[in-house]
C-alpha cells in the first residue's frame, strides 16, 4: 500500500516535470531546471555510494569531469557521433572509478574520504595542466549538440533539451530505485550498517563496495557528459571539489539512503545559490549557513521529513 | 570411528610478542557438540576468530571436510561451510528479523545477484527454497512472532537468537557459537540448550564457547579446556567436571 502511494507520489512529479516548462515564462529558469535535472543524475549515484553503502566520497565532480572530457575529446578526435559519445563517457568513467577505487576501498569513514578527495584534486590537475588533451584553463569550446544537421528537433532550444535530460534523469531515478530494492541494494544498506558483519554472514563486502563507486561514478560520468554537451564548453573549473561538496549537499539535504532525496536535493543546490542574489556579496555566506542550519536540524533531510510526516499521518488514521 | 568436519592442527597465532594460542589441536566431528572453555584470557575467542578467518594464523592448519580453509578470507570460509556468531549481540539494526535471515541465505544463492535488479534470470524455485528455509529456520529458533518487526526493536535476547539464526541460514557444516548464553536469564538458557542440541540434531556439527558451565555440561558431546593459549584438557562433560588439571586452572572446587 505504502509503496504503491510512493509509486503514485513519483508519477505524479514525473507529470511535473513534463508540464514545468509551459508553466515557465523565463527561459533563464529552463536552464536552471536543466542544470538541476543534470546534477540530479550525478546525485543519484552519489546517494548510491554515500546514502546507500555508507561511504562519503567527495569526487563526483572530478567523475563529472571524467565523463564530460571524455565525450568530448572523444568527438574531437575520433569523430565519434554524440550520442555514441554521451554512452560511451560513463564506461570511461567507470575505467577511472575501478582503478580509483580499489586501493581506496581499503580504507573506511574519513579516510575514505580524504582519499577520494585528492582523487578529485589530482583530476583537477591534471585537467588544468595537461594542456595538450584539455587545452587547460581555457577549456574545450563547441561542443556539439546532440541530433546534427537534419536533427529531428532544435536542440538549441532549452526545452529541447530540458525533455531529454528529464527522460535521462528519470531513467536514471530508475536504475537507482532497482539497485536500492535488489538483493544488492540489500547489501550496500547492510554494509552501511555494520560492516564487519556483512563478511560473517559470507558476503565479500569489498565487491559491493567496488560496484556501488564504480556505478556512483558512472552516474557521475553520464551528468557530465550531458553537461559538456549541454554548455558546449567546459574548462575545470566546474569539476573541483567545491562542485563535489554540492552532491555531498545536495543528498543531505534531500534525504540521504532515499530515492526522492537526490532529485529534491538536486533543485536546492542550484536554486538556492541563485535566489540568494539579492545578498550580493554576503551569497555564498548565506549559502553556507543555510547549508549548516540544514544539515544540523535536518539530518535526514527534506525526504526523511516528509516520510516522517506521512507515517505520523497513516500513524493517526 | 567418528569423522571430523573441522580439524585444527597445531594452530599458533601470535600478536607481536604475546602468543595468544600456542600449538592447540583438536577436531570438531560431524553432528557433534564441542565445547571450548577455559578463564578469560585463554585464548578462546581468538581460537574462534582465527577460525572464522578475522586475522591470519601464525602457523598450523585448519581444514574444513578435507579441505585447508586457513589462507581464505572470512566471507569464503562462510560460503565452504564454516559460520559463526559474536561474543557482543552484532546485527544489522535497520532490517526486519525475516530480511536479517535472509541475508544470510546469501551464499547458498546461485542466481548472479544483478538478476535481482533487472529481474532477468531470476530464479523462482530458488526464491521459494529460500524463503521455505527461511521460514525454517525463523521457526526453530523462536523468532517467526517477531519476523516482521525491526531488529532493533527485539530483545537483545532476541537478537542472540537471531544471531544464530542468521549463520544458519547459510547452511554450515559447523556453526560457531561465542558465548551464545551471554546475558540470557534462566529459561532463555534453557530454550538455547535446546536449539543448541536442535542444530546438532539437524546435522551441523558446533563448536561452543561458553562460560556457563551448567549450559556447557548439559549441551556438549566432547569439551576442550584451554589455559594460556594451550589445551590442558580434552575429554567428555564427565571427564573434563573430575580432571584435577582443569579443576585446578578453571573449574575450582565446586564443580
Amino acid at each position: 500500500m505504502a509503496r504503491n502511494r510512493t509509486f503514485i507520489l513519483y508519477w505524479l512529479a514525473l507529470v511535473g516535470f513534463v508540464l514545468l516548462p509551459q508553466l515557465i515564462s523565463v527561459k533563464y529558469y529552463i536552464h536552471l531546471c536543466v542544470l538541476a535535472l543534470i546534477w540530479v543524475i550525478a546525485a543519484q549515484g552519489q546517494n548510491l555510494i554515500q546514502g546507500y553503502t555508507g561511504y562519503v566520497s567527495i569526487v563526483q565532480a572530478g567523475f563529472m569531469g571524467i565523463g564530460a572530457y571524455s565525450t568530448a575529446l572523444m568527438g574531437m578526435h575520433f569523430d565519434l557521433p554524440v550520442w555514441l559519445t554521451i554512452i560511451l563517457a560513463p564506461f570511461v568513467t567507470a575505467f577511472f572509478a575501478l582503478l580509483t577505487g580499489y586501493p581506496s576501498l581499503r580504507v573506511k569513514g574519513h579516510y575514505f574520504a580524504i582519499v577520494t578527495l585528492a582523487f578529485n584534486m589530482v583530476i583537477f590537475i591534471v585537467l588544468m595542466n595537461f594542456h595538450d588533451l584539455t587545452q587547460g584553463e581555457a577549456g574545450i569550446t563547441g561542443i556539439p549538440k546532440p541530433g546534427g544537421k537534419d536533427a529531428l528537433f532544435n536542440w538549441r532550444d532549452r526545452e529541447t533539451y530540458y525533455y531529454f535530460v528529464l527522460i535521462i534523469a528519470a531513467l536514471m531515478t530508475g536504475l537507482a530505485a532497482l539497485i536500492v530494492r535488489s538483493r544488492i541494494g540489500q547489501i550496500l544498506v547492510a554494509i552501511r550498517q555494520n560492516e564487519d558483519l556483512v563478511g560473517a554472514v559470507g558476503i565479500a563486502a569489498w565487491k559491493y563496495k567496488l560496484f556501488a563507486f564504480v556505478t556512483s561514478a558512472m552516474f557521475a560520468g553520464l551528468a557530465g557528459a550531458i553537461y559538456a554537451h549541454y554548455q558546449s564548453f567546459i574548462n575545470p573549473e566546474i569539476f573541483g571539489i567545491a562542485q563535489s561538496l554540492d552532491a555531498i549537499l545536495a543528498v543531505i539535504i534531500g534525504g540521504s539512503g532515499t530515492i526522492a532525496g537526490p532529485i529534491i536535493g538536486a533543485f536546492f543546490v542550484v536554486f538556492l545559490p541563485e535566489y540568494l542574489r539579492f545578498a550580493d556579496s554576503f551569497r555564498l555566506i548565506l549559502y553556507g549557513l543555510v547549508l549548516v542550519l540544514a544539515t544540523i536540524f535536518m539530518p535526514r533531510g527534506i525526504a526523511g521529513i516528509a516520510r516522517d510526516l506521512m507515517e505520523k499521518r497513516r500513524g493517526r488514521t | 570411528m567418528a569423522t571430523p568436519v573441522l580439524r585444527v592442527e597445531s594452530l599458533c597465532k601470535s600478536f607481536g610478542g604475546v602468543h595468544a594460542i600456542r600449538d592447540l589441536s583438536f577436531d570438531v566431528n560431524e553432528a557433534q557438540i564441542l565445547g571450548l572453555i577455559g578463564p578469560n584470557g585463554s585464548g578462546k575467542s581468538t581460537t574462534v576468530n582465527s577460525l572464522a578467518g578475522l586475522f591470519p594464523i601464525t602457523s598450523g592448519a585448519i581444514t574444513l571436510a578435507g579441505a585447508k580453509i586457513d589462507n581464505l578470507p572470512e566471507y569464503d570460509r562462510v560460503a565452504k561451510g564454516l559460520s559463526r556468531t559474536f561474543q557482543t549481540a552484532s546485527t544489522f539494526t535497520e532490517f526486519t528479523v525475516r530480511d536479517h535471515v535472509v541475508l544470510g541465505c546469501n551464499v547458498t544463492r546461485t542466481s548472479h545477484p544483478l538478476s535481482s535488479v533487472f529481474g532477468i534470470g531470476r530464479k523462482s524455485s530458488e526464491e521459494e527454497d529460500l524463503a521455505a528455509r527461511v521460514d525454517r529456520i525463523l521457526d526453530i529458533t523462536d523468532l517467526t512472532p517477531v519476523q516482521d518487526q525491526r531488529v532493533g526493536t527485539i530483545s537483545s535476547a532476541q537478537q542472540r537468537f537471531l544471531m544464530i539464526a542468521t549463520a544458519l541460514a547459510s547452511n554450515p557444516k559447523v556453526i560457531l557459537l561465542d558465548e551464545p548464553a551471554a546475558g540470557l536469564v534462566s529459561h532463555e538458557r534453557k530454550t538455547l540448550s535446546d536449539l543448541i542440541k536442535k542444530i546438532r540434531d539437524l546435522g551441523t556439527s558446533v563448536l561452543v564457547i561458553e562460560h556457563h558451565m551448567a549450559l556447557i555440561m548439559e549441551v556438549c558431546d566432547r569439551i576442550v579446556v584451554l589455559n594460556f593459549g594451550q589445551k590442558i584438557a580434552e575429554g567428555t562433560p564427565e571427564e573434563i567436571r573430575n580432571n584435577p588439571v582443569v579443576i585446578d586452572a578453571y573449574l575450582g572446587e565446586a564443580a
